[in-house]
């Protein structure tokens, strides 16, 4: 049935427009990242941008919130309304309730960069207070959130329907994932809500005289965490649910796909504290105990290595592929998409070893703050997820525009540079943090810089340089596809993996809502309600605003 | 629906799944290891501070090091833009120094290069860590958390002669 | 219904796979353990 299904133009022109926003937001924002990587190289370009651009914290903010939270909440809900959609094989129950939340997440955007390109919210991504952005860059984070939570609430009227429609059947894989998803990334997000809405925005307006920047911090790590896998669970519904098919054969297990995709529901938000090990308001004991949960959401991801793997196993023998690993070599290499993927997943193999070291409690003290951080998430979240993206959108783009993606062999290249860069980037990043080098500093600045620290910065730069040549390489192609006049047309069949066993199948306990739900709720608050209680009884409002930059 | 439901766990993945187990169980007896058994602790809450008087009253009005006995140290150690007060300290190798760091305006980081000391400071809050340093020699302390302009520059040094 | 579809997939073992992610695992022992091994090197903080 699923063949024969196609999105409306009107769907399509939806998706489309997510893509733009969101891909505009990228080739921004990775404007900034050669800067930063010269600047630690000892190349500071950041005099010549004057007065466009003030300084090296205005551009790592503009990095920041523009790659990483901007450019992965446009492309995930443009996404998933395809992967909802498309798997339940029926159009959105309340399209304008959809649109609603997208021209929302618009504004949002718009609100947000206002105050960001004038320098008046040059606060890091994270934006701790007490430093103390313009209130509209707050404003403009929380249209962003909610707009996304607009989108979310209109797939569940969407499933609900498909549900009254189709009693007893599987809720299809790449539907399932995509609500689950959703419904993770609405709980992670009280914690964000909380924190602006009840002290940064009324603080930033001046209703209230100051914000608990520990309190905040709580806040702010209990979606901080969840939002990693808010970025990962997409790339996730493409590797168990799509990728399989492009690399010619099935899901290895319905059955486990669907048991990690619950238990990243489950485990994915009460563990938020393993970003805060080295906090002094936060007990010991608590940090521990998130520490052993963070250990459990890892094993998913274990699952997810298997179920990956094997699929792929499957497909490269089915290919002709020999021996122990010969089946490697025998996958569609040639294919855009799924080298994109490939590679993505390759790299991740290193994002998990590094994130399995952040989450380890007392080794944490190591790298905590150090460049090893961002060498860490440039693997998961620039990597793992980015490279995902724009695999997708290899075939996504032509399906939504009709028009045969701009020469597939430089979009295979494109993805080999990023991979290329990224590995010497990333690997200078782990070393030099495991030195002592600091994150979040310009360090061509520093004067505490030993001499043993240069070779690596210097490998930052070059690796730096590779990676914008690979992420703009990626945008001229997708540009280049989109907007082409004359593009022969393309015929794109979206990639929905069969699984090995009928889905019917699979016990009916792994589709089912509401006792994972009551799980979710009950975990949170055995994790978090007695801190967040404490934290917030013992509230104190001491913190005036600074703004020091 | 009549389809025979089960849960169709490939004897491949279920080996797999145990060794994960084994394997995250291993870590964590590690981590426990280093943390109860050989002492090598994160902080823990501590003490609640005033970030907009801390700077005039109470023990960071005065930071520096404190000797309680010898070889045994406090050392109160005051954050603000863009630097650390006090700005070198210097104690004989073998001390035990107990870190007492504030912040009197936004947050900052401590981290003792070449140590396991690396906090977050955060105003209203007191960071708290002890460690023993048997290494004579210059051990820098920078800023690891993004706190303004010159960030970069906020740095310190400890003297272990 | 899926009577031979399991057939049809009795033959597949996933051997490849077990030898990717041991090689995965042994990486993760190897890394994770070396900065395990400069946390221990660089003394005690209570």
């Amino acid at each position: 049935m699923l063949e024969n299904y196609e999105l409306s133009p009107g769907e399509k022109k939806f998706i489309g427009w997510h893509l733009v926003f969101g891909i505009l937001a990228l080739s921004i924002g990775s404007l900034f990242g050669p800067l930063q990587a010269f600047e630690h190289a000892g190349l500071d370009l950041y005099p010549y941008l004057q007065p466009l651009f003030k300084s090296y914290y205005q551009g790592l903010t503009l990095h920041g919130v523009l790659n990483a939270l901007v450019f992965t909440t446009f492309f995930i809900t443009g996404f998933l309304t395809l992967t909802v959609t498309y798997g339940l094989t029926r159009p959105l129950r309340y399209p304008k309730l959809n649109a609603v939340g997208f021209w929302m997440m618009v504004v949002g955007l718009v609100t947000t960069a206002v105050p960001l390109l004038m320098d008046e919210a040059s606060v890091l991504y994270t934006f701790y207070p007490p430093m103390q952005a313009h209130w509209s860059f707050y404003l403009g984070l929380t249209l962003v959130v909610v707009g996304s939570w607009v989108e979310g609430w209109g797939f569940y009227y969407t499933y609900y329907a498909w549900r009254q429609e189709n009693k007893g059947v599987r809720t299809p894989f790449i539907s399932f994932s995509s609500l689950i998803t959703m419904v993770m990334w609405q709980i992670a997000t009280l914690g964000i809500a909380a924190e602006i809405l009840t002290m940064l925005l009324p603080w930033s307006l001046g209703w209230i005289d100051g914000a608990d920047p520990q309190l905040a911090r709580t806040y702010f790590w209990f979606t901080g965490h969840p939002l990693v896998y808010f970025w990962l669970l997409p790339a996730y519904i493409s590797w168990y649910g799509m990728l399989p098919k492009q690399a010619g054969g099935k899901l290895f297990s319905d059955s486990l796909a669907r048991l990690a995709f619950w238990l990243f529901l489950l485990l994915s938000v009460p563990l938020g504290f393993h970003h805060q090990f080295v906090d002094p308001g936060v007990p010991a004991g608590w940090k521990f105990l998130h520490a052993i949960l963070t250990y459990s959401v890892f094993l998913p991801s274990m699952l997810t290595a298997f179920t990956v793997v094997a699929s792929l196993e499957y497909a490269g023998r089915q290919r002709g592929g020999k021996g122990l690993l010969g089946w490697i070599r025998a996958l569609p290499w040639d294919d855009p998409s799924v080298t994109a993927q490939l590679l993505a997943a390759i790299l991740f193999v290193f994002g998990g070893i590094g994130g399995l070291t952040n989450a380890s409690y007392n080794v944490n003290l190591v790298i905590h703050n150090t460049a090893w951080v961002p060498g860490h998430f440039h693997l998961t979240v620039a990597s793992a997820v980015t490279m995902s993206f724009m695999g997708i959108s290899y075939w996504l783009i032509p399906y939504l525009t009709g028009k045969k993606l701009w020469k597939p062999k430089w979009a295979v290249i494109q993805s080999w540079i990023w991979f290329v860069g990224m590995i010497i980037f990333s690997n200078a990043m782990h070393v030099v943090g495991l030195l002592g080098a600091p994150r979040r500093t310009p360090l061509g600045l520093a004067p505490y810089i030993p001499e043993e620290w240069n070779g690596h910065l210097l490998r930052v730069g070059i690796g730096g340089a590779i990676m914008f040549v690979g992420m703009y390489l990626y945008v001229f192609i997708v540009a280049k596809t989109a907007f082409a006049k004359h593009a022969e047309p393309a015929t794109v069949e979206i990639p929905v993996a069969e699984a090995m066993h009928d889905p019917q199948e699979t016990p009916d306990w792994l589709d089912r809502w509401v006792p994972w739900l009551i799980g979710t709720v009950a975990l949170i608050l055995v994790a978090y309600g007695p801190q967040l209680i404490d934290q917030i009884a013992n509230i104190s409002l001491t913190s005036p605003g600074f703004k020091v930059w | 629906m009549t389809t025979k439901q089960s849960m169709h766990i490939d004897p491949y993945e279920k080996n797999w799944i145990r060794l994960s187990i084994g394997l995250l169980v291993m870590f964590a007896a590690a981590v426990a290891v280093a943390g109860f058994a050989l002492g090598i602790q994160v902080p823990t809450s501590e003490q609640r501070v005033d970030p907009k008087t801390v700077a005039e009253v109470g023990p960071w009005a005065n930071p520096g090091l404190r000797e309680l006995s010898p070889g045994k140290y406090e050392a109160y150690v005051l954050a603000q833009t863009w630097q650390f007060m006090p700005r070198e300290m210097t104690v004989p190798a073998g001390s035990e120094i107990t870190f007492y760091i504030t912040s009197k305006d936004v947050q900052h980081g401590f981290k003792l290069q070449d140590t396991n000391l690396n906090v977050q400071i955060v105003p209203g809050q007191v960071s708290k860590l002890t460690i023993t340093i048997d290494e004579p020699g210059e051990y820098t302390y920078i800023c690891t958390e993004y706190c303004g302009l010159a960030h970069a520059a906020m740095f310190g040094k400890l003297i272990v002669e | 219904m899926a009577g031979h579809k399991d057939s049809e997939h009795e033959e597949f073992h996933p051997k490849g796979t077990i030898v990717v992610l041991l090689i995965f695992v042994l990486t993760l022992i190897i890394l994770w353990g070396s900065v395990y091994v400069i946390l221990l090197s660089r003394g005690v903080t209570v």
